[in-house]
């Protein structure tokens, strides 16, 4: 009995070791960010700040005058485009593949299983292959340097469409059909029977898109040239290629780009991770 | 781009009080500008003005991205060594702005305690310092020169007179002896232990390094003394100095990155923008930026003033009016990325010179197959 | 066309379109891209491309560096592979013991990495690393071991970036493998204690074999996704040192969006695809072989 209970214990605590440490990073970086200047780059190094500063925020957020010019790191606006243009994304994203995927589940019409292939067959195709003619594309077009052009190859939801599909599979035939001889058209069923059954999915899938935009960091890092347009990640990176040295700021970088996310994620985990396992099991 | 970039603004307001114009400024950061300004120009997005190293003026140029200069006015009284790039066609496409020849920093309480007054000017008496250098402090560095920059290599390259290119800069001309000579002697101060085989990545504050005795020699651009000043309670202005970079028998021609200022072609405000030109190459904006970010104006005018006198900048002026000409072509920066690389390689232990230099050669021409074939059915002046 | 149809096509048209438009046509431009010498002279002037064949292709293969992208990416995906979902394995079969309390919570913080931002977090791990002044090494002196060179040693800078990689997506995995561990039958695991199989033996013989599809195939999805590493070295190492962390994916972007060689660019897009290609045709391999998919 009490070897038993030792072992708990010793698990217990593996348990918490292990995610003591997985979170060490996050927790440093936050405490570096109230650091005072040049405090994380001192021997050895200091875990705790010698006081708590809310200088690195206030350099890194605030919008300064200087000798009559205005100067700022554009994260703030950054930050607002960040979660515009993840915001329109997944907004536009969900309007387009939920009905989408539905169709696919319960909707009868001509060619719907050779189309259904050729999705899953797209699947293969890395995102990768099409960036570079897409910019040529764009760019014939006026779409390079604009949220349009960031926002619509993120709107090309393949596994969106069949991660619903899959979910809708699950709604019982005779139930709308039932609907329809009531005499409810198609898109009343959709709105008032199918979409109540698919919400939960729709948040998943909604969290998905929502981070997946907001951390996506190749494509608008291509697409953007304009400083006003850049998304948090894009800033970020572009700030850490010139202020290396400055450790503290850095990290509030870091904590600007991570906390709305994390913010997001905790409450919502339970689709996220419930959403992850019926991706992946199903394929 | 860079403190040149971050600082820009500052100059602004004198303009919109004269013109009423508002200024908008952005700073990309080094690394990360070339592929940004390329991507621009071909999302039809660059800005009015912009600024450029001359390394890439004719780059740009050539895709029409750039109005060429017509006011030559814009070009007059320049500093003796300072030119406006011409483009393949034989026009003007930026109005110099601001030289930034490389020199050496030094700190000069290390290099007193080790015997010297100021650095050596030729190649072996400087690699004798840097072994008296690193034989007091075994710990310590004596050079900094970071693997992933091209400059340093370049300097050496360009003070042995060594011409990168030939065959009308269709294909490389690294198997010269005397750029295997530069090469030699750039290799050797890190296999001697003499410098750290550092990336820019690594060395994160090369400033705090500088005044901890991390290394005691740092070669550099002019922006350099900002930091230094501004961080005088880390290092007092005393503790260092500046003297032109070492050559293989003395000081010679050094390439500077020189930054000018270039009018987008597709501008829809092209007179605003040509003004603006004018007002930042005044001599009174390259006087405040000078004072500003320490980079050195391109305007002979300025450097009639007392601010330009101190001592410090003695080593620039001299260097700037010894500068290397380098070839306008497209593929240039990347050539000398792609050197760098390989010189890299051979720092690291991972490559003979002899197999470098064919190596360099080899990528090289490469790189200017495209051009060759151009220039070959006379495509391409 | 019935109505139903009819409301079909009004539901799955306006997604098609846009993945017919920003998908399947740029794909096909890509292969066409591919067999032409498109360079920043066609940027200026259309009149200098030209047809090339599988000319890019060819030069690929000559180039050194291309080589060397290849051989960093196996590398990524050979170590990191084993590496992550090793680590996943073991978080999952820590937080499935029984005795283990608050398991949500744990289950949170272990997977919270995985939601971040792969650059705001690549900038955290910069520091951790670094040479001087990094927590890493400090930690390392702390057992006597001397400090380690992470990013700045072409040795060293793989495994510092899957130190970091490892870190962000381990719990992913840890939670599929969480669901395939609690699907693992109780009574065959019952019948396994009762004959006094040892907990290794336990482990070896009924939850191995009941997890190992899961395990096979989130392997091949691993690599999968290191071969399309990218954003770790752009903000980590810019590639170096002596380009030991260019990867096929940092190959591409230079090659393309820093000196677009779009004709070349696009020849290293397919030969990436063909690699993800095969991988997907070894995992429908093991899917079908389980009837799975």
């Amino acid at each position: 009995m009490t070897r038993r209970r030792w072992r708990a214990i010793a698990t217990n605590a593996a348990v918490a070791a292990a995610t003591l440490l997985t979170a060490a990073p996050l927790l440093w970086m936050v405490l570096v960010s109230f650091m005072p200047r040049g405090e994380s780059s001192r021997f050895p190094p200091r875990l705790w700040p010698s006081r708590w500063s809310w200088e690195n925020y206030h350099e890194l957020l605030a919008r300064r005058l200087i000798d009559g010019a205005w100067f700022d790191y554009r994260i703030v606006p950054a930050l607002w485009n960040s979660l515009a243009v993840a915001g329109l994304s997944t907004l536009l994203g969900l309007l387009l593949t939920v009905p989408a995927g539905y169709a696919f589940a319960k909707l009868r019409f001509r060619g719907r299983e050779r189309l259904l292939q050729l999705l899953v067959g797209a699947l293969v195709v890395p995102g990768q292959v099409a960036m570079l003619p897409l910019f040529l594309i764009f760019k014939e077009l006026g779409l390079v340097n604009s949220y349009a052009g960031v926002i619509l190859p993120s709107l090309a939801g393949i596994f969106a469409i069949l991660f619903v599909r899959q979910a809708a599979l699950s709604i019982p035939d005779e139930m709308l059909d039932a609907a329809r001889l009531d005499g409810a058209s198609e898109r009343r069923i959709f709105a008032q029977i199918v979409l109540p059954l698919l919400a939960p999915i729709t948040v998943t899938l909604a969290l998905f898109m929502f981070l997946g935009s907001w951390n996506d960091f190749l494509w608008p890092l291509i697409v953007l040239a304009d400083q006003h347009l850049y998304t948090l990640p894009v800033a970020v990176a572009a700030i850490s290629r010139e202020h290396a040295a400055d450790g503290e700021l850095m990290m509030a970088a870091a904590v600007v780009t991570t906390l709305p996310v994390l913010i997001l994620f905790v409450p919502l985990q339970r689709y996220y991770i419930s959403g992850l396992l019926g991706g992946s099991v199903k394929g | 781009m860079s403190y040149e970039g971050d600082y820009s603004p500052m100059l602004m307001p004198a303009f919109t009080r004269a013109t009423g114009l508002r200024v908008e400024v952005q700073s990309l950061p080094w690394t990360a500008a070339h592929e940004k300004l390329l991507t621009a120009q071909a999302g039809d997005s660059l800005p009015d003005v912009l600024m450029l190293p001359d390394g890439w003026v004719g780059e740009f140029a050539m895709i029409g991205a750039l109005a060429p200069v017509t006011d030559a006015t814009l070009l007059g009284g320049l500093f003796p060594g300072v030119a406006a790039v011409v483009g393949a066609d034989g026009q003007p496409y930026a109005v110099p702005w601001s030289v930034a020849p490389q020199v050496q920093y030094y700190r000069r309480d290390l290099l007193d305690r080790a015997g010297y007054a100021a650095p050596p000017e030729d190649w072996d008496s400087w690699r004798r310092m840097g072994q008296r250098l690193k034989g007091r402090a075994p710990d310590n560095f004596a050079f900094l020169m970071l693997l992933n920059w091209w400059d340093t290599l370049f300097t050496f390259a360009g003070q042995t007179g060594a011409g990168p290119l030939r065959e009308r800069d269709t294909r490389g001309n690294f198997r010269d002896p005397r750029f295997r000579e530069a090469l030699a002697f750039y290799v050797s101060l890190f296999r001697e232990g003499l410098a750290p085989p550092a990336l820019s990545t690594e060395v994160q504050d090369p400033v705090a390094a500088f005044a901890q005795g991390y290394f005691a020699v740092y070669p550099y651009g002019p922006t350099l003394t900002l930091d230094l000043h501004r961080r005088a309670a880390e290092i007092p202005p005393a503790l260092w100095s500046t003297a032109r970079m070492p050559g293989p028998h003395g000081p010679g021609r050094v390439s500077g990155i020189a930054a000018s200022l270039c009018v987008s072609a597709r501008s829809r405000r092209p007179a605003a923008a040509w003004a603006l030109v004018r007002h930042l190459t005044s001599s009174a904006s390259e006087l405040t930026y000078q004072r500003l970010i320490g980079t050195l104006p391109a305007n002979a005018a300025a450097w009639e003033t007392p601010q330009l006198r101190q001592p410090a900048l003695r080593a620039f002026a001299e260097q700037m009016r010894d500068p290397t000409r380098e070839p306008m072509i497209v593929e240039w920066e990347r050539i000398r990325i792609e050197v760098q690389l390989i010189a890299e390689r051979v720092v690291r232990g991972q490559l003979g010179i002899d197999a470098a230099l064919v190596a360099m050669d080899d990528r090289v021409d490469r790189l200017l197959a495209k051009r060759r074939a151009l220039v070959e059915t006379a495509r391409l002046a | 066309m019935t109505r139903q149809e009819r409301t079909a096509w009004g539901f799955v048209l306006p997604v098609l379109a846009i993945i017919l438009f920003v998908f399947a046509l740029p794909t096909v431009l890509a292969l066409a891209l591919s067999v032409t010498d498109y360079s920043i002279y066609a940027l200026a002037d259309w009149g200098a491309l030209r047809f090339v064949g599988l000319g890019n292709f060819t030069d690929l293969l000559t180039t050194p560096l291309f080589w060397r992208a290849l051989g960093n990416t196996a590398l990524f995906a050979l170590l990191g592979v084993p590496m992550a979902v090793g680590t996943s394995l073991a978080a999952a079969l820590l937080l499935h013991d029984a005795s283990v309390r608050w398991k949500p919570l744990w289950r949170v913080l272990l997977f919270a990495p995985y939601v971040t931002s792969v650059v705001a977090t690549a900038v955290v791990w910069r520091f951790l690393l670094n040479t001087r002044f990094g927590l890493l090494n400090h930690a390392l002196g702390w057992v006597g071991v001397p400090p380690v060179d992470w990013l700045g040693d072409p040795h060293a800078s793989i495994p510092a970036i899957l130190l970091f990689v490892t870190w962000k997506i381990f719990g992913y995995n840890m939670i599929v493998f969480t669901a395939a561990l609690s699907a693992v039958p109780h009574d065959l695991m019952e019948a396994a204690r009762l004959d006094g199989a040892s907990r290794w033996t336990r482990f070896r013989h009924v939850t191995l074999p009941a997890i190992g599809p899961t395990l096979l195939l989130a392997a091949v999805m691993s690599v999968a996704g290191f071969l399309q590493i990218f954003a770790e070295p752009y903000v980590m190492t810019l590639g170096g040192p002596a380009q030991s962390t260019t990867t096929v994916l940092y190959f591409m972007f230079d090659e393309g969006f820093k000196w677009w060689n779009l004709g070349q660019a696009s020849a290293v897009a397919f030969i990436l695809f063909l690699m993800i290609l095969a991988l997907t045709l070894v995992q429908a391999r093991i899917g079908r072989r389980y009837e799975w998919l």
